[in-house]
């Protein structure tokens, strides 16, 4: 007669079962959607950042001393010649008066104010540009220019996006160690609810870390497959919700807003979602069933 | 190979259960432990297989004391002894040939080593064809064949069974009998707890430790027990 497979020592639906496998979906799920919005607005920050530092602004304010051609042709002479300036193009006046449009409204009032000249400048990508010295040169050699290399909106936009990141990622340490309460809680009942088991085996002769891994696989199944189905209702969530942006039905101006998952390589992250999940399970169980034992006579 | 000096118990802040036991089993001897219910046979057995501590006392097994042996040396001990447990504590959700390929399984060992011994072993005690039966499906004389499959599936140094033969009808309990004396003829050394006294007059001549009131007060050969001939025979 054949014999099938060796069962697992403790019950396949030891501390476990329905309950445990849903409250681990849970955290997968919510895991794979604080991950996915943490990875985009770490791609945003990124190319904010990027969009700004890569290009700077040359304002000439009016001056008694130069005629505003002059200003600008000078201006745009001295920038042209420093190194690693990829471009230099001067703002017309109706592009500025529409800049500041939003704020001070449609009509005449911008022909009474002494709006300055602006000249945009790009920077050549991957070279280092000594803003400083254009700076200076900009001012002694042209009267009325000021250069400014948008440092101020940088900080501002880096430290915004990396405690948004930080509040990112303390939600994903909580949803990890709320996971690790739920194992520590799941294997103590395991274990309660087992003592015959773990007892006799115990008597036969096996070592705690026998028992502990008997434990331990049965946690690992346990967070990967609560993990994956998690991850495949964030992954449905998140596809959804990218349709739903996309939509006609969507509120105006909804597509301007960032999706949680914006780039497809983002879901690569998100399979280690359950592994982690498994691991963290695993680790967490071994660790209390060897405690526990430790305890026993 | 065991050895109890002054040996008392207690369960908790209760009264002792076992006073001042004192006893050596030597390597190859066939001992019986008998005695009333309540007697402390039980605790006796679960002292020596290693499920409890003594109150007070020196415990010696295989040469080692036990007070002193760290925890982690303990599961090496407890792996060269089999014990039939009363209750035969089965694991419900094992089949019963992985109930007792199980002190082979703690092992580490893998199951091509050890199935076709289990299997033979299962097949001497009357339960070839129940290897993939759990034991809720089995009745109480399989149950207890199980269990002693399971106790001497490792072939353990030291054999202790607490009423093997309780559940079984006569032609099983010989069969288990003459088993444990083959294995004791091997080198085994076996302790058998029971107040059977049909298994008691069967047995060759040995030691038996009777137990009352928590002492052994005083030890016998089986033959120098007043048994009828007839029954002797």
């Amino acid at each position: 007669m054949t014999t099938p497979l060796q069962s697992g020592l403790m019950p396949a639906d030891s501390a476990s079962g329905t309950t445990l496998h849903t409250i681990v979906a849970v955290m997968s799920f919510l895991a794979c959607l604080t991950l996915g919005a943490v990875l985009t607005l770490s791609q945003l920050a990124a190319a904010w950042t990027d969009g700004l530092s890569g290009s700077i602004t040359v304002q000439l304010l009016p001056s008694a001393q130069i005629a505003p051609e002059d200003q600008m042709r000078e201006a745009l002479r001295l920038v042209r010649q420093w190194p690693g300036i990829y471009e230099a193009k001067e703002v017309s006046s109706a592009q500025a008066r529409s800049l500041l449009e939003p704020w001070l409204g449609e009509g005449n009032v911008l022909d009474d104010l002494p709006v300055p000249q602006l000249i945009e400048v790009t920077l050549t990508p991957g070279q280092d540009v000594e803003l400083e010295g254009l700076g200076r040169a900009l001012a002694d050699g042209v009267p009325g220019a000021h250069l400014d290399d948008h440092q101020r909106w940088n900080q501002e936009l880096a430290s915004f996006a990396a405690s948004t990141e930080g509040v990112g990622w303390a939600v994903l340490l909580l949803i990890a160690l709320a996971t690790l309460a739920i194992v520590i809680f799941a294997t103590q009942a395991g274990l309660q609810a087992h003592r015959e088991i773990v007892e006799v085996v115990h008597m036969i002769g096996a070592r705690d870390v026998f028992i502990a891994a008997e434990f331990q696989r049965h946690f690992l199944w346990l967070g990967l497959r609560g993990g994956v189905i998690g991850l495949v209702l964030a992954a449905v969530t998140l596809v959804g919700s990218g349709f739903l942006w996309d939509s006609r039905e969507a509120p105006v101006g909804a597509q301007l807003l960032p999706q949680l998952v914006s780039a497809p390589y983002h879901y690569i992250w998100l399979l280690f979602v359950p592994v982690v999940i498994g691991l963290i399970a695993m680790g967490t169980a071994r660790l209390t069933v060897l405690r526990v034992l430790g305890r026993m006579a | 190979m065991v050895r109890f000096e002054n040996v008392g118990m207690r369960y908790g802040l209760g009264p002792e259960i076992l006073r001042d036991i004192s006893f050596t089993l030597d390597q190859g001897s066939f001992h019986l432990l008998t005695g009333p219910s309540g007697a402390g046979k039980t605790s006796l057995l679960k002292l020596i297989y290693l499920a409890e501590r003594p109150s007070r006392g020196a415990i010696s097994m295989f040469g080692r004391d036990i007070a002193t042996t760290p925890r982690d040396e303990l599961p090496a001990l407890r792996r060269r002894i089999g014990v039939v447990f009363q209750d035969f504590r089965l694991l419900d959700h094992l089949t019963v040939f992985e109930n007792v390929s199980l002190p082979r399984r703690v092992t580490g060992e893998l199951e091509f080593h050890y199935r076709a011994e289990v299997e033979e072993l299962l097949s001497w005690v009357g339960l070839g064809n129940r290897l993939n039966a759990k034991p809720a499906t089995l009745s109480g004389g399989e149950k207890q064949r199980v269990a002693i499959a399971r106790a001497v599936v490792a072939k353990p140094e030291l054999l202790l069974a607490d009423e093997p033969t309780g559940n079984v009808d006569p032609d099983i309990g010989g069969r288990i009998m003459r088993l444990f004396i083959e294995l004791n003829r091997l080198g085994t050394s076996v302790l058998i707890a029971t107040h059977d006294q049909r298994l008691i007059e069967r047995l060759p001549a040995t030691r038996i430790f009777k137990l009352a009131e928590g002492r052994i007060g005083t030890t016998q050969a089986t033959h120098e027990l007043a048994l009828p001939e007839a029954r002797r025979a």
